[in-house]
């Protein structure tokens, strides 16, 4: 920003406040000044989001890599947010107005990014599921030439995947699997309960009327830009951090099958287009929540990158089975493709491979900060002493 | 169609065990599809196998014609697909009895495996102990006394009860026969490159077994959105639950998963049952510590330093055990976390220990207790600290810091300070629990300048220090960190308590009593000045009916400490009075009136002073035993 930009913003706040004594150390300078940074490293991270080029196909939007950016974008805003709260500033604040109330309400948001966290690392799992099947078809139908026998169990798997892929997506409840994993259908299945269990393809570990688009729709509430006098001090840059915190909760849900996304594209972004800062994880929110629509009717797990591939590949893969199974022969020329998409889908589960458990880490690293910025909160209240006595 | 001449030989052998696996195919018959080969009998799965076990050899074998027949290539490639179309059929319902064997045999842990049959305390009698503390937890939620700590505390000592999960365990999952076979299913798929499957439908199986045992061993499925919002007193029995519950899972649960693992992939090396084993139980392990995890990072407040204490002892005793069983590179995370939950518990008990001695200072109720009695402050925070110092043992490896004290200079007001020097040698530990005793007593300071009369407040702070005297003899762990030093320092404080009431009470009443400015100088006759007497007598018997009146109301609940006190006060009154009735009552009892004057006897004054500090209005007017 230009030298004369950043004089008159800083004079026009100055006007504004004429009433109010402002201390004109350079206390107050550096925190405008690191106030200003913050705005600007968020646009630009963002912006760089915003600008990955779909034909990269490595970093396409939400794949791994692209989720893997987005949360090391997360921990360094996180970061710059936590010294901007931090160093510096008279600890009493935090328990006055506003602050007395943006803070608890960003507390409890952190509390909701966390439970969102698990049931990522949770569903991150089923995506790893995902990838142990599309391995087996990929090794079947790897060998040439391609005989029934691989057909067969590349069928096999192929079935598995799509079902479960369906499956997760209705919310992780029962599986109403419309294919079986089976090989052929039992009847007189002494255990019936049972059954359908085996068709889910991780065990849900997230509570029962746990529901992630409810909860990143709470984590909305009370999301407003602070305005006027309020938009100075530290109202500002923790309305930036939870804006920052929706959206990546919200982009990890889209991609990843979590319990219960229904009504997610509905979720209305808490930042108005006007905010400079803001305008790329605007954009990056339209583009996901379009997205998301258009897969919300044919019904997929979730939009991350790979596993569309999954899916598109695997829809590909399951039509040659089939003309396998019922025409018995198959020219050179579709041999040769379904063998070029088998090829394709072990580029993406060798991705999943390679990605997968480092992008777990990382949610794990997102966790932990929250964690820290929460206790550390807690403890400035706690010391401030505005919560109410504890013993009587 | 003629078979390339090697083949010949085993051709017979070859078409026989084709025979067997296509009759078996599911996809094609009927009557395949409603039998289980392995639930059939043992003739027929050894048939099946050997079957499978003669394509897989005809396979390698076909494999090193085709390569060598370059020539004679269509048969061979015929043959070469013939015969994997053969083997995926078989694996197809290789895969079918394994999954149905391991249902058959997947069922929640029963309950006699929980308890060892042979541990010294407990048989059968377990089983209720786990219902009947679940009762009784909900019973404590139903106290909301704060004093009701010490109660708590005995229920959290139940360490003792679970001798028999003290260490791993394994159990038997499975009859040796299924183990068996699983093993001779397992071997043949592995070898026919069908590893992944076998590990997806062995992970699916045993991950819903044990689903339904953790729903048995009453492991919820909380958020921590939840855990956040959940009363404290609901926690700590979900806590109490959890302990139990986990020291089941890692030590014969998953142990014996783990086992299992092992037995049914002996034969093919130790990374694939590694694979199985983490397929099975990473999930549950996770969602076993999210719950530990959320309660390690909840909000803090002092009455929780009990139970995270307990949970950190849980689970450092489960931390080698843990590590024994997530022995393997791909559950390094299931570690990680653990250890990262040990390290947060530790850290938030520190906190809580500092959270409760800043809260102890700033406690700002300004009521005053009425009748000088203990402060409910003193009860609370004397109880807290004897149950600190019964988790010493913890605590001391816990707290490593010093208490952050006032300084002696910063001349703030707010806070005391401590004398670190004659501290020297005390553990940490020790010197936190000194410090909220400072801090405590610097509150009850604070506190007794709300007294409007002076002496209730020296009353009032000999009766609180005298209590957290009694509380620190009474446990000798407690007395053996604060230490007899300090111990005295406080003796010694209360005593000066003591005495300075006396002196704001008594030394203005026995000034009635003193022999100045009653003799008349010079004169002739008796030389004492009857109007100042009758004066004397009358304010005495004013101002010693106000102090009964008034000081009957006060209360000194330690027995021994009131009757030490009315002593006192009787020891200088008593004699007092008596000597001045004796000097100056035949001056009252010649004039008029007498009985205006000379209200009480000794006798009189020795019984009322058995009202005070009893806690209870007296009648105003004094018994009066002579007239």
């Amino acid at each position: 920003m230009p030298a004369t930009d950043y004089q008159a913003s800083f004079l026009g706040r100055i006007s504004i406040r004429r009433n109010q004594v402002i201390a004109m150390d350079g206390n107050h300078e550096q925190e405008l000044q690191d106030l200003e940074l913050f705005s600007k490293h968020v646009s630009e991270r963002f912006a760089e989001l915003l600008s990955s080029p779909d034909d990269v196909p490595f970093d396409a939007l939400l794949s791994i890599s692209w989720l893997r950016k987005l949360l090391d974008f997360f921990l360094c805003c996180e970061a710059e947010f936590k010294g901007i709260l931090m160093t510096g500033n008279d600890p009493s604040q935090i328990s006055k107005p506003p602050l007395d109330r943006l803070i608890p309400e960003f507390l409890d948001r952190s509390v909701k990014a966390l439970d969102v966290c698990n049931a990522v690392t949770n569903g991150l799992e089923s995506v790893r599921h995902y990838q142990k099947l599309a391995e087996i078809i990929v090794s079947a139908l790897e060998q040439k030439p391609i005989g029934d026998g691989q057909s067969r169990r590349a069928k096999k798997a192929l079935t598995s995947l799509m079902s479960a892929m369906n499956a997760d997506d209705k919310e992780c409840s029962a599986a109403k699997a419309t294919e079986r994993s089976w090989s052929f259908s039992r009847r007189g299945v002494s255990s019936k309960d049972r059954v359908p269990e085996h068709f889910r393809s991780v065990s849900n570990q997230v509570a029962k009327n746990w529901s992630a688009a409810k909860q990143i729709q709470a984590m909305t509430n009370n999301l407003v830009q602070p305005r006027g006098a309020e938009g100075s001090g530290l109202a500002s840059p923790v309305y930036t951090m939870s804006v920052i915190m929706v959206f990546v909760t919200w982009a990890l849900v889209a991609a990843i099958p979590c319990q219960e996304r229904n009504g997610l594209s509905a979720i209305h972004f808490p930042a108005p287009k006007q905010l400079n800062w803001a305008q790329s994880i605007i954009g990056l929110h339209e583009k996901i929540g379009e997205e998301w629509k258009k897969k919300e009717k044919k019904g997929t797990a979730g939009l991350l990158d790979e596993m569309q591939k999954m899916e598109k590949l695997g829809n590909i893969l399951m039509d040659f089975t089939d003309s396998f199974q019922f025409h018995g022969d198959i020219t050179d020329q579709k041999a040769e493709e379904a063998a070029a998409h088998a090829a394709e889908l072990a580029e993406t589960c060798r991705r999943m491979e390679e990605g997968l458990l480092p992008l777990q880490m990382q949610i794990r690293e997102v966790f932990h900060r929250i964690v820290k910025t929460r206790t550390e909160l807690l403890n400035a209240l706690d010391q401030v002493g505005k919560s109410s006595p504890p013993l009587l | 169609m003629e078979l390339p001449e090697n083949l010949n030989k085993d051709s017979n052998g070859y078409e026989s065990a084709e025979k067997i696996i296509l009759r078996w195919d599911s996809t094609a018959s009927e009557d395949a599809r409603e039998r289980m080969i392995f639930e059939t009998d043992r003739q027929e799965a050894d048939l099946y196998l050997q079957a499978v076990d003669e394509i897989q050899r005809s396979l390698s074998n076909v494999s090193i014609s085709t390569s060598s027949n370059a020539g004679k290539n269509a048969n061979a490639v015929d043959d070469h697909s013939k015969v994997n179309t053969t083997i995926q059929i078989a694996m197809a319902r290789l895969e079918d009895e394994f999954r149905n064997i391991l249902i058959t045999h997947s069922s929640a842990l029963e309950t006699d495996s929980l308890f060892d049959p042979s541990s010294s305390s407990i048989s059968t009698p377990s089983h209720h102990e786990l219902e009947e503390d679940d009762t009784l937890s909900n019973d404590d939620s139903s106290h909301h006394d704060l004093l009701q700590l010490q109660l708590q505390h005995c229920e959290s000592s139940d360490s003792s009860t679970y001798r028999s999960t003290s260490s791993i365990r394994e159990v038997d999952l499975m009859p040796s026969e299924a183990i068996c076979d699983l093993q001779a299913i397992a071997m043949r798929m592995i070898s026919s490159g069908y590893l992944r499957e076998c590990i997806q439908v062995y992970g699916s199986v045993r991950k819903s077994a044990i689903d339904s045992s953790f729903r048995k061993l009453g492991i919820e499925k909380l958020s921590i959105g939840d855990v956040q919002r959940l009363e404290w007193e609901a926690l700590e029995s979900k806590i109490r639950r959890w302990i139990r519950a986990a020291k089941v899972c890692v030590r014969i649960l998953f142990a014996s998963e783990k086992k299992l693992c092992e037995q049914i992939f002996e034969c093919v090396g130790t990374d694939i049952d590694d694979a199985c084993f983490m397929e099975t139980v990473k999930g549950p392990a996770i969602q076993l510590f999210n719950f530990a995890e959320a309660i390690s990072i909840s909000r803090r407040s002092p009455e929780k330093l009990f139970k995270i204490l307990d949970l950190h002892d849980a689970l450092m005793d489960l931390l080698p055990d843990i590590e024994a069983v997530f022995d393997s590179k791909s559950s390094d995370s299931i570690r990680v976390q653990a250890a990262e939950i040990l390290s947060r518990l530790a850290e938030a008990a520190r906190g809580i220990l500092s959270e409760f001695e800043s809260a102890v200072l700033r406690e700002p109720s300004r009521v005053p207790v009425p009748g000088g009695t203990i402060h409910p402050l003193t009860r609370y925070v004397m109880n807290y600290i004897s149950l600190i110092s019964d988790y010493k043992q913890t605590l001391i490896e816990l707290i490593m810091s010093k208490p952050s004290t006032g300084s002696r200079y910063s001349g703030d007001q707010t806070t005391p300070d401590m004398e670190f020097a004659e501290l020297e040698g005390k553990t940490p530990l020790a010197l936190h629990l000194i410090w909220i005793i400072v801090v405590l007593q610097f509150n009850l300071d604070g506190k007794s300048k709300h007294y409007r009369d002076a002496s209730l407040a020296h009353l009032f702070i000999m009766n609180n220090v005298h209590y957290i005297v009694q509380k620190v003899k009474g446990s000798p762990e407690l007395r053996e960190m604060i230490g007899d030093d300090y111990l005295r320092k406080l003796t010694g404080k209360f005593r000066q308590a003591a005495t300075s009431y006396q002196r704001a009470t008594w030394v203005s009443v026995l000034y009635c009593l003193r022999d100045e400015g009653l003799h008349v100088s010079g004169s002739f006759s008796s030389g004492v000045s009857k109007s100042a007497l009758r004066e004397r007598f009358k304010t005495f018997n004013a101002m010693f009916e106000e102090v009964h009146r008034t000081q009957a109301t006060w209360l000194i609940p330690d027995t021994q400490l009131r009757e030490e006190l009315r002593i006192s006060i009787s020891e200088k009154l008593i004699p007092a009075y008596r000597s001045f009735l004796g000097r100056f009552r035949s001056h009252i009892e010649s004039g008029r009136h007498p009985e205006n004057y000379i209200k009480y006897s000794v006798e009189d004054l020795e019984t009322a002073v058995l009202d005070f500090f009893e806690g209870y209005p007296v009648s105003q007017h004094l018994r009066k035993r002579s007239q």
